[in-house]
């Protein structure tokens, strides 16, 4: 908890705010809303940019905790940060349900499996960010690089598959409530991949950032 | 034997390898309530070593003791007895530093809030301030204050004198020297040799990854002296000395007190003995 608070006070970078706002694009028709949760780990890259011109490694590994535990607060604090965006996203999510809500052109409709498709995209970038990011925690801009691709390919592959992958197509880019028990198994899935894949993210990352030599 | 009657840093065949750089089987040992200065050219291995004692970076051999406890079963227990400066290290610049205090605070068990405060108000400091806006002298202050106010009884500063002005050297020079005399052990490298003639009870001397030499300060310096020499050197001083330095006079020449006999000499400055040590070391 205490780490957790050192997060928030000290590393956390105010784009991790205005990302969070980002979650109102839901509002905005004809978008591919698995952006937004791009946009989060934008934030993420910042705070961890953030973190090493403000020489954050050094400070906290003079404090009395293990590397282990400084990579678990990190990525449990970032992993909060994509929790409370996909809060954010089911309320504007409900939101537009309530004024009305129009097909989705540009990739999954505003619904249910739209939550899903956000904790695979985060499980995604989780699971690649911060393993590469604590190999050499002075080059966020490569980590970011190779999981901002490999996010963005997912999304593409969304957005194309809403036209092409009859499982996309006809039961998860449908409108709610239709295909529900589908399309809340595909959001539990996400969430398996999501806690599953940052728990492993932890335990990659608290391995590599162990070994590391820091060049501080 | 009490742990607070063991040594405060004990450092045994430390060695780390770089493909550029050797750090060779570094042994020491501090002694508490006691001031050591880590002195060597840049590039010598001292901030090497102090990483490698704060594990920061992984040596490929040796041990490393703090308080009799091994680092590696007993780190969070040896941080919390423990502070680390470094000069060229400014954490959280643009964060006030009440706010860098208050989650400093919470990952000490024996915080003492008055104790932050008297140094806060000895040093100087403003908590309403932010790193940004204070110099180099007062960022070192500050953060000798968080040290000390978890009650670190050993102060590793790495450069702490480097790129700040005489006055603010000779501050900070008081500063240890009553940290002493609170029964605090400070070790701190420096290339700033003058500073250490001010404070320092003991040397510890790095050429090249290789501790060249670990002795009492007063005894270091006695062993040495300087021979001038106008033109030609004489072959014997030649023989005698170690490493010579060209002056707008001449040359000088280190040589050693037992061997000084029959000329003429004079006194030897630690930075005069870590020059021609160099030299020497460059002539090989």
């Amino acid at each position: 908890m205490k780490m957790l608070m050192k997060e928030w006070k000290l590393c956390m970078h105010p784009t991790g705010y205005i990302m969070l706002l980002c979650a109102a694009l839901i509002l905005v028709p004809g978008y591919p809303y698995g952006v937004s949760c791009f946009y989060m780990g934008l934030a993420i890259y910042f705070i961890c940019l953030t973190a090493r011109e403000n020489h954050d490694a050094t400070y906290t590994l003079t404090l009395p905790v293990s590397r282990r535990g400084a990579v678990q607060a990190r990525i449990l604090f970032c992993a909060l940060l994509e929790v409370t965006d996909l809060i954010l996203m089911g309320v504007f999510i409900l939101i537009k349900s309530l004024i009305g809500n129009m097909p989705n052109p540009a990739g999954l409709d505003a619904g249910v499996a739209l939550i899903g498709e956000g904790m695979i995209i985060f499980a995604i970038f989780n699971m690649l960010f911060f393993p590469l990011y604590y190999r050499d925690i002075n080059k966020p801009g490569k980590a970011f690089m190779a999981a901002a691709a490999a996010v963005f390919v997912w999304i593409v592959i969304e957005v194309v598959g809403t036209y092409t992958i009859p499982f996309l197509q006809d039961i998860l880019d449908q409108p709610d409530p239709q295909h529900m028990s589908d399309k809340l198994l595909f959001t539990l899935g996400g969430l398996a991949l999501f806690t599953g894949g940052t728990a492993l993210s932890i335990q990659h990352s608290a391995k590599k950032f162990e070994e590391a030599d820091l060049s501080l | 034997m009490g742990s607070e009657m063991r040594s405060p840093l004990k450092v045994q065949g430390l060695s780390k390898y770089y493909p550029a750089f050797r750090l060779e089987d570094v042994s020491f040992e501090l002694k508490p309530a006691s001031i050591t200065g880590f002195i060597g050219r840049n590039g010598a291995g001292k901030t090497t070593t102090i990483n490698s004692m704060l594990s920061f970076v992984h040596p490929d051999s040796g041990e490393i003791s703090f308080f009799g406890l091994p680092w590696a079963e007993h780190d969070r227990e040896i941080k919390e007895r423990l502070g680390f400066v470094s000069a060229g290290m400014t954490y959280y610049t643009r964060k006030k530093l009440k706010a860098i205090t208050a989650v400093t605070k919470t990952f000490y068990p024996v915080w003492d809030d008055d104790a932050y405060r008297k140094y806060m108000s000895a040093f100087g400091l403003d908590g309403e301030k932010t790193p940004a806006e204070l110099s180099n002298g007062m960022k070192i202050k500050y953060a000798l204050a968080l040290a000390l106010s978890h009650g670190a009884e050993l102060l590793i500063l790495d450069e702490p004198t480097s790129g700040l002005d005489p006055v603010s050297r000779e501050e900070l020079v008081e500063v240890f020297l009553r940290l002493k005399d609170e029964g605090k052990t400070v070790f701190f490298s420096t290339h700033i040799t003058s500073d250490l003639e001010k404070c320092a009870d003991r040397i510890l001397f790095l050429q090249r990854g290789r501790l060249k030499a670990d002795d009492d300060l007063e005894r270091f310096g006695d062993a040495w002296r300087i021979a001038e020499c106008g033109g030609e050197i004489p072959a014997e001083l030649k023989r005698a000395a170690h490493g010579k330095c060209r002056t707008k006079d001449g040359y000088t020449l280190l040589i050693r007190k037992e061997d000084a006999e029959g000329v003429t000499t004079r006194e030897a400055s630690l930075e005069e003995i870590m020059i021609h040590l160099e030299k020497e070391a460059d002539e090989e």
